[in-house]
């Protein structure tokens, strides 16, 4: 099954815009920030659920980006990744500087994550997050629960033992296992993601 | 810990869940395993799909704003160091190859310490010259700009004396050098509404807080027109309205005044018209 891929990427790559954003090109920071800024907030807004939080790690994942594009090497990895994993660090870092009691107090915060629009989810998009939807829906309840844990809710995995009162052994099976499920039935879809820097 | 036991942490490194000690761990693993490299980045290739399944949101337009505004800050900060750091940062580079350590191994530093230092000052050599040509190029291009838009100015001032030629009932006169300005001359073109254009060549420079004002003279009364400077060739232009009363039968008359300008003439006449 193949997945719809954004009209934009038909005209220059993330690859081709990180470059030029290494080079100073500011247009081409602007581009990546129009093309992405939704689907990294919605994650930081899911991370920080609280909405000031989430504004400033975004505006402060592109500065990053402005500063560290020279960094990205296409090789290892696709530019969707590289943008995910620093706004996903940058989040769960704010996450672990904020301490229990106000991440507790977020957590029980207006559930602003709930109140999102879904103006933007496109048809390729709406496709794209149905198949990772339906990729981690078929793991096992335990697994699924682990990956989300740690990815959406920056714990670690003795944080996670803790809080399910499990093994730390049990735990890191799990997550090893759930990312190897959820690999293997994505793998089929990845090239085809709209996120690839190849197009 | 067993190359088997690394690969069960790759899975919580791709979503940072691994505790210290075994992400060190880990991390000392991979500057030696290719293996585990590959699968840590497939793994996470695969954790940053996770996202997909998060709602878009769209973030308050300010924040765009605010990124491009900071990273044109950053832009403008960063060419201005890049301009001043040469000097800086080779000196800073130098210092390390002024200590040398271990006396067994000392020939072989020196030698070493030798060869480093000429590549080191070839490098330097190349990178002046580079920077030098960037200056002489940059300098060339603003004194290209500067060219192109003096002549796309004196292109545009003879394009509308052309247009005003061109225009029904348009008129020229010509206005020749006086005794103290003998190689001056000039073409006064207007049309028929008064609007008027002067092109003035072979004027000496005016001094320091004097310039060259325009008269209109009709039955002994001088109308004052505007006044202007020339450039370090002598010429001058200038756009101006003659009054409706010096349309008919006026002389023209340029002379050099004070800067803001007067009421009634007080220097020597430069260039003046026939009675027409």
């Amino acid at each position: 099954m193949s997945i719809g891929v954004r009209s934009e990427q038909a005209q220059v790559s993330d690859v081709e815009l990180l470059h030029s954003v290494s080079h100073g090109d500011e247009a081409a920071l602007a581009r990546l920030y129009d093309r992405h800024r939704a689907v990294l907030f919605g994650l930081l807004l899911r991370i920080l659920n609280n909405r000031d939080e989430a504004e400033d790690v975004l505006q402060d994942v592109f500065i990053q980006v402005w500063r560290r594009a020279g960094d990205f090497d296409a090789s290892r990895g696709k530019p969707f990744t590289w943008l995910v994993t620093l706004a996903r660090s940058r989040a769960i870092d704010r996450l672990r500087s904020l301490g229990s009691r106000q991440r507790t107090a977020l957590n029980a915060a207006e559930n602003e994550a709930e109140q999102v629009s879904d103006a933007l989810a496109d048809t390729a998009r709406s496709e794209q997050r149905q198949i990772v939807e339906r990729a981690l829906a078929e793991l096992p309840d335990d697994q699924r629960h682990a990956l989300v844990l740690a990815y959406l809710d920056g714990m670690t995995q003795s944080e996670i033992a803790t809080v399910l009162g499990t093994p730390l052994g049990t735990i890191k099976t799990r997550m090893r296992s759930g990312m190897n499920k959820l690999r293997t039935l994505l793998k089929p879809h990845q090239d085809n993601f709209g996120y690839s820097g190849k197009a | 810990m067993t190359h088997e036991a690394y690969k069960e942490l790759l899975a919580a490194s791709a979503l940072s869940a691994l505790d210290g000690e075994d992400a060190r761990s880990l991390e000392l693993h991979l500057e030696q395993c290719d293996d585990c490299r590959r699968e840590l980045l497939d793994c996470q290739e695969t954790a940053a799909l996770i996202a997909l399944s998060t709602k878009p949101v769209e973030p308050s337009a300010a924040i765009r704003q605010t990124v491009l505004t900071s990273v044109h800050r950053e832009a403008g900060r960063r060419e201005r160091d890049d301009a001043g750091a040469v000097g800086t940062k080779a000196a800073a580079l130098v210092l390390p190859f002024a200590q040398s350590r271990g006396s067994g191994r000392r020939y072989y530093g020196s030698f070493g310490t030798i060869a480093a230092s000429l590549v080191f000052v070839a490098s330097l050599i190349a990178l002046f010259t580079v920077w030098q040509q960037n200056r002489s190029a940059k300098a060339e291009l603003a004194r290209l700009k500067t060219e192109m838009s003096r002549t796309n100015d004196q292109l545009a001032r003879e394009r509308a004396v052309v247009a005003l030629l061109t225009s029904p009932g348009a008129r020229m006169t010509e206005l020749a050098g006086t005794e103290v300005a003998r190689d001056a001359r000039a073409m006064l073109a207007y049309d028929k509404t008064g609007h008027a254009m002067l092109m003035a060549k072979g004027l000496p420079a005016a001094p320091n807080g004097m310039a060259y004002q325009l008269w209109f003279i009709k039955d002994s009364k001088k109308m004052p027109g505007r006044v202007f400077k020339t450039d370090s060739s002598g010429n001058g232009t200038l756009e101006d309205q003659i009054p409706t009363s010096a349309m008919d039968s006026a002389v023209f008359a340029i002379t050099l005044e004070p800067e803001s300008g007067v009421k009634v003439p007080t220097g020597a006449i430069y260039l003046v018209s026939s009675s027409s």
